[in-house]
């Protein structure tokens, strides 16, 4: 048995690291609560999108718009989101799966593709892969990106798409179902879908400045700019979601690590004493006889 | 007339105005009560809003927004950016400061990926600068 020395070291060891996974753990909470509510506020943007494109679609061809259009898909572009620090749990993993899965599925359909990693554990796992190219790297984006972000990677998938260059753009990222659910999903972003809007927010006489086309330009590129920012968002939410839960579960390991450690303390001091009493018993007994 | 500000952020004005001085890709518009309808671009730039009929310059309200969606009808006006921060919480120096840091970024930038964010961050700081030096302008 370790002596009580020893013991009462590593039970203040445990102690520090289970202050600390209680601290990450309350910090995650609060962030989580937050990105939670920011997924919330682009809700707005998105409908009113989706009106102007529903108004559009009356004046002139949605489906010949370069960003709608479909072809054979032969290159695909992966934007895969992941963090960019650690201990969040299965976040990482779990997404990296997906995204292993689908670089397995291009491969036996003989589709060739090219990634864009989002948060540094995305680059270190894409970097380490040889069946795929690597456009781009985006590190340390902020819990929420501002538009500058958002636009740079639209502007790079839209270069890409119109180009030619690839025939399919898709984000695989945490979808964030609930605080205590996230799944690992992917969404095809381009060629862009299209949904009707219920109402259409917009009258019919209107003049369309310069022209239809260059607005419904506009208008679908801020429709997928809002599922990219969606999609950021989710995965934020869902990555202080599983850091949340994952700290949660090392603070609750620690205090009964810390409970065992304190009943096997008080064992070895207890023992000590038993051993010290039958020694000085035995010394009286040796001085009586 | 009313004016809804939308960004991916929220909405950041919903509220009756009497005119909006816009950045469009055909030119500056001013829009008054009883506008045409019509749809068009918006480039990044400032958008000013006056609140109140006669309300002076320096009352203006300031905002550097990102591209986006100008949709006017007779009675509202609905602006669709990206992007749209407040004159009042955008320091100049700072506003100096990160320019010339994304403008180093974009002449260090290694791939395209790179170029395309320091050439969006370059945009953006320009707009915020400009938004500034309007406030500055009108506030003396």
């Amino acid at each position: 048995m370790a002596s009580t020395q020893v013991l009462k070291s590593r039970i203040r060891s445990v102690k520090n690291t289970r202050q600390i996974t209680k601290a990450m753990q309350l910090v995650a909470a609060s962030k989580m609560r937050r990105s939670q509510e920011a997924t919330k506020a682009s809700a707005p943007y998105t409908l009113a999108a989706r009106q102007l494109l529903t108004a559009l679609s009356s004046h002139t061809s949605v489906k010949n718009h370069p960003l709608f259009t479909r072809r054979d898909i032969k290159t695909r572009l992966l934007v895969v989101i992941a963090s960019d620090k650690g201990l969040a749990g299965a976040y990482n993993s779990n997404i990296m799966r997906l995204y292993v899965e689908q670089l397995k599925a291009d491969d036996n359909s003989s589709v060739t593709n090219t990634t864009i990693a989002i948060g540094r554990k995305a680059a270190q796992f894409v970097a380490r892969i040889k069946d795929t190219s690597v456009l781009g790297v985006y590190e340390d984006l902020p819990d929420q990106p501002d538009g500058s972000e958002l636009r740079a990677i639209m502007e790079s998938i839209r270069t890409k798409f119109v180009a030619g260059d690839v025939d399919a753009v898709d984000i695989l990222y945490t979808d964030f179902v609930s605080s205590i659910r996230q799944d690992p999903t992917i969404i095809r972003v381009l060629p862009a879908g299209f949904e009707h809007a219920q109402e259409a927010g917009v009258a019919s006489d209107v003049t369309y400045e310069p022209s239809t086309e260059e607005v419904l330009d506009g208008v679908a590129y801020r429709l997928i700019g809002a599922q990219i920012y969606q999609a950021l968002l989710d995965a934020r939410a869902s990555e202080h979601s599983m850091r949340m839960m994952a700290m949660k579960n090392a603070t609750d390991n620690a205090s009964d690590l810390i409970d065992d450690l304190t009943l096997e303390m008080n064992k070895a001091r207890q023992s000590a004493i038993t051993q010290e009493l039958a020694e000085i018993s035995g010394g009286v007994e040796a001085l009586n006889e | 007339m009313h004016l809804q500000l939308i960004t991916l952020a929220g909405i950041k004005v919903d509220d009756e105005i009497y005119e909006m001085i816009a950045p469009t890709a055909a030119g500056e518009i001013a829009v008054f009560p009883e506008h045409e309808p019509l749809v068009t671009l918006a480039i990044p730039g400032a958008i000013a809003i006056r609140h109140k009929k006669g309300d002076p310059d320096n009352r203006l309200e300031y905002f550097a927004i990102s591209g986006g969606i100008i949709e006017i009808s007779q009675k509202a006006i609905r602006v669709l950016v990206d992007e749209a921060d407040h004159g009042d919480d955008i320091i100049e120096a700072e506003s100096q400061a990160a320019l010339e840091r994304a403008i180093k970024m974009r002449d260090q930038a290694e791939n395209q990926v790179e170029r395309d964010h320091a050439h969006q961050l370059v945009d953006r700081h320009q707009v915020r600068l400009k938004v500034a030096e309007l406030r500055r302008r009108h506030k003396r």
